[in-house]
C-alpha cells in the first residue's frame, strides 16, 4: 500500500481493478454454489475438514475452563445437595433401623423354634398388640384371646425366657402381666443350689428375689428358672440370672428381652391333678379340658422341636 | 529496517485477522450446544465497519473478503454472497469516509445501520431471485438491532485497546501523512 497520497492516487486504478476482480470472484462463487450445490458443499466440507480440526488443541483449555466453571457453579448447588443427602441419609437410617429390628425379630423367631420345652407343653404364639403398661402396671396386650383357648394364668415366654403370665382374657385379646409388675409373684428355683424363692416384681427392670431360705448359697450369675410350685407355672422355664445390687439385695436380671417384646408364646399348662386328701390320687374328678385333644394337632411343629 | 508506518499497518492487519479468528473460534465453541434461539450481535461486522470508518488502511478489501469467505464456509451460508455484500458496503463507506469525518457518532451509527439494512435487503433479493430459502426475517432484524446496539461498544473497545479514533478533517498522523 501507499505511504502517501500521491502513491495512493497512483494505485487507485489498480485497487479498483482488484475490487472488481474480487466482486467477480465472489459472484462467481455464489453462482457456482447455486448451480452446482453438491460440489460446492463437498468443497465446503473439505475446507471444514482441514480447518476445524485445528481447533482441537485449543479446545482442551476451553473445555477445561468450562469444566471448572461448571464445578464452580456446583458450589451454588451444594446447599441443595447437602439437604438432599440429609434426606437420603434419614431414609437410609430408617431402613437401617428396620433392618436391625428385622434381624432381632429373626433371631427371636429362630430362638422360638429351638426353644426346649416340656413335650407336654404346647403353646399359642401371639403378637404384642400394645404396650398397655404404665409405671404402675407392667403389662402388654396380645392379639390372642379366649378364641385361641387362652386361659388366665398361663405363662408366656419370648425366645429367651419367661415374660410373664396371662392376667385377663378377652375374646380376641389378652393381657399379659409382666414379671416386673408389682403384682407379679412367681415361684422360682435358683439353679446350682436348688434354692426355692419367689420373684416378686416391683416395677423396676430387675425384680427382687424374696423368701430365699439361705441367701449365702446363692451367687450372682446363678440361673433362675421357674419351679412350678403351686401349680401356676410349668417348671423349668428360664427366668434369668441372679444379680446383686449395691445394697446387697439379690435381684433377677431377666432373660426375656423386654425392650423388644414382639412375639410371645403362651404356654398351655394343663391343670395337674390335685391331691386334696389321701384317697383322691386315682382319677381326676372332672374330665380333662376340652381344648386338650385338638391342641397337639395345632401345635405339632412346636411339640416336635423337643426331639 | 522496516518502515514504521508499514509495520504499524501490518501489525494492525494481523490484529484484525487475530480478532476475526478469536470471534470465529468463540462462535464455534460448543458452549451453547447450538440451541441458542436468540441471535447475538455480529461483532465481526461491527468491528469491520468501525475500522473502515476509522483507519481504512488497516482493513484492506482482500482481508475482509478472506475473513468473510471463511465465515461463509464454516457457518454453512451461501458461499460468496455475504462477502460480496460486505465488500461492496465497505468500499462504499471507504470512498465516503473522508467526507463523513464531521458526522456525529449518533449519525455514524445510524449510517452503519442503514448500510446494514441495505445489505440485508440486497441479500434477501438475491436469495429470492435464486430460489434460496433465506433466514427468518425477524431473526435477521433482531440481529441487526443487537449489532447496532453493540456498535458503540465495539468502537469504544477499538479506541481504548488499539487507539483507533476518527481522524479530524485534514489531520495528519505521526509520520506526516494525511489520514
Amino acid at each position: 500500500m501507499a505511504t502517501n497520497r500521491e502513491e495512493e492516487d497512483f494505485i487507485g486504478p489498480l485497487r479498483r481493478i482488484l475490487i472488481a476482480v474480487l466482486v467477480l470472484l465472489l459472484t462467481g462463487a455464489f453462482l457456482f454454489w447455486r448451480i452446482d450445490s453438491p460440489r460446492a458443499e463437498r468443497m465446503r466440507a473439505l475446507f471444514i475438514d482441514r480447518f476445524v480440526p485445528t481447533f482441537d488443541w485449543a479446545m482442551v483449555p476451553v473445555t477445561k475452563t468450562l469444566d471448572m466453571i461448571e464445578g464452580f457453579q456446583s458450589y451454588n448447588r451444594i446447599y441443595e445437595q447437602n439437604q438432599e443427602l440429609r434426606r437420603e441419609l434419614r431414609r437410609v437410617e430408617s431402613w437401617e433401623e428396620a433392618a436391625v429390628q428385622l434381624e432381632q425379630q429373626n433371631a427371636k423367631l429362630r430362638a422360638l423354634n429351638n426353644l426346649r420345652l416340656d413335650p407336654k407343653l404346647t403353646s399359642v404364639s401371639g403378637v404384642v398388640l400394645a404396650d398397655s403398661g404404665s409405671p404402675f402396671h407392667q403389662s402388654v396386650l396380645l392379639n390372642i384371646g379366649s378364641r385361641d383357648g387362652i386361659v388366665d394364668g398361663w405363662a408366656a415366654v419370648d425366645g429367651l425366657g419367661l415374660v410373664g403370665r396371662i392376667a385377663g382374657v378377652g375374646e380376641t385379646t389378652s393381657r399379659l402381666l409382666l414379671l416386673t409388675d408389682s403384682s407379679s409373684r412367681i415361684p422360682v428355683t435358683i439353679m446350682p443350689a436348688g434354692q426355692r424363692a419367689i420373684v416378686s416384681g416391683d416395677n423396676s427392670r430387675f425384680p427382687p428375689i424374696d423368701f430365699l431360705v439361705s441367701p449365702e448359697l446363692v451367687r450372682p450369675g446363678d440361673r433362675v428358672v421357674s419351679s412350678g410350685d403351686g401349680g401356676v407355672f410349668p417348671g423349668g422355664l428360664p427366668v434369668g440370672e441372679v444379680m446383686e445390687t449395691r445394697d446387697g439385695r439379690l435381684r433377677v436380671r431377666l432373660k426375656a428381652d423386654y425392650e423388644q417384646l414382639d412375639f410371645v408364646r403362651v404356654l398351655r399348662s394343663h391343670p395337674k391333678e390335685r391331691v386334696e386328701s389321701a384317697g383322691d390320687l386315682i382319677l381326676p374328678e372332672e374330665p380333662v379340658q376340652p381344648p386338650e385333644p385338638e391342641a397337639p394337632a395345632e401345635e405339632a411343629p412346636a411339640g416336635g422341636s423337643d426331639g | 529496517m522496516v518502515d514504521p508506518l508499514t509495520r504499524s499497518r501490518a501489525l494492525h492487519r494481523l490484529l484484525y485477522l487475530g480478532i476475526a479468528a478469536i470471534v470465529l473460534f468463540l462462535r464455534l465453541l460448543p458452549v451453547n450446544g447450538g440451541a441458542s434461539s436468540f441471535p447475538g450481535p455480529d461483532l465481526m461486522l461491527a468491528l469491520t465497519f468501525a475500522w473502515v470508518m476509522r483507519r481504512d488502511d488497516y482493513v484492506p478489501a482482500l482481508l475482509i473478503v478472506l475473513v468473510y469467505v471463511v465465515e461463509d464456509m464454516v457457518f454453512f451460508r451461501p458461499i460468496g454472497l455475504w462477502p460480496l455484500l460486505v465488500l461492496l458496503a465497505t468500499e462504499w463507506l471507504r470512498r465516503r469516509e473522508e467526507s463523513l469525518r464531521d458526522l456525529p457518532f449518533l449519525f455514524e451509527t445510524a449510517l452503519i445501520g442503514a448500510v446494514w439494512l441495505a445489505m440485508l435487503v440486497a441479500q434477501r433479493l438475491v436469495l429470492l431471485v435464486t430460489f434460496v430459502e433465506p433466514l427468518p426475517l425477524g431473526l435477521e432484524l433482531l440481529r441487526l438491532l443487537m449489532t447496532i446496539a453493540a456498535y458503540p461498544l465495539v468502537v469504544a473497545f477499538s479506541k481504548l485497546a488499539f487507539g483507533l479514533r476518527r481522524a479530524a478533517l485534514g489531520e495528519v498522523d505521526a509520520f506526516g501523512n494525511r489520514l
